[in-house]
């Protein structure tokens, strides 16, 4: 009986969050960037292994709308793609 | 003084005498120029991921130093009349990576 009066009670409050404009969504809808943050790894000419994770099959820099990379950190990345480049290293 | 890294290619037909007598050449242009060398690496002999002025292979060196910009000059400098170069590098950092060397030569 409990049980039934608590899903009541959830089922009311729902309907009047749905109506408001600023409830912010359970669901998550943007990945945050995986090259900012604590346990980041270095973004570096000479550290491939992250470098060829951004890249696509044929070698062009994958856009930050796909990776989710963040405005400062993609600027970076592109920088230290094109060294790498320039080395033979990709 | 600001941090330094510099990585050149040499080439591949090159035996090991020449290439030392090259990283030499160039540690001493450092040195003249009031710097200082804090660590060199060598990479060894790496394929390239395309060719490069018709080679496919080189070899690979690497100096962490420290010095005025007056230093980096003449290493463009000696690396533009180079016949043995393939292809150099210098870039300004932050601070000196010592931790962690990406391509460690592996015994065998």
């Amino acid at each position: 009986m409990k049980k039934r009066k608590n899903f009541k009670k959830k089922s009311n409050n729902s309907s009047f969050q749905k109506l408001s404009l600023f409830q912010k969504p359970d669901m998550k809808f943007f990945k945050s960037c995986p090259l900012s943050g604590k346990n980041a790894p270095v973004l570096d000419y000479k550290n491939i292994k992250v470098l060829k994770k951004y890249l696509s099959e044929s070698g062009r820099i994958l856009p930050s709308r796909v990776t989710s990379v963040s405005f400062n950190k993609q600027r970076e990345l592109a920088i230290s793609i094109k060294r790498a480049r320039l080395l033979g290293l990709i | 003084m600001s941090c330094y890294e510099l990585t050149f290619i040499t080439k591949q037909d090159l035996q090991e005498s020449q290439n030392q007598k090259i990283l030499i050449k160039y540690q001493e242009i450092i040195k003249n120029n009031s710097g200082k060398i804090i660590k060199t690496e060598e990479w060894g002999l790496k394929g390239f991921a395309k060719q490069i002025k018709k080679h496919k292979r080189g070899f690979y060196f690497h100096i962490k130093f420290e010095g005025a910009g007056s230093a980096v000059k003449e290493l463009e400098k000696a690396q533009n009349i180079d016949e043995a170069l393939i292809r150099s590098l210098t870039i300004k950092v932050k601070k000196h990576d010592l931790e962690n060397n990406y391509f460690e030569k592996k015994d065998i």
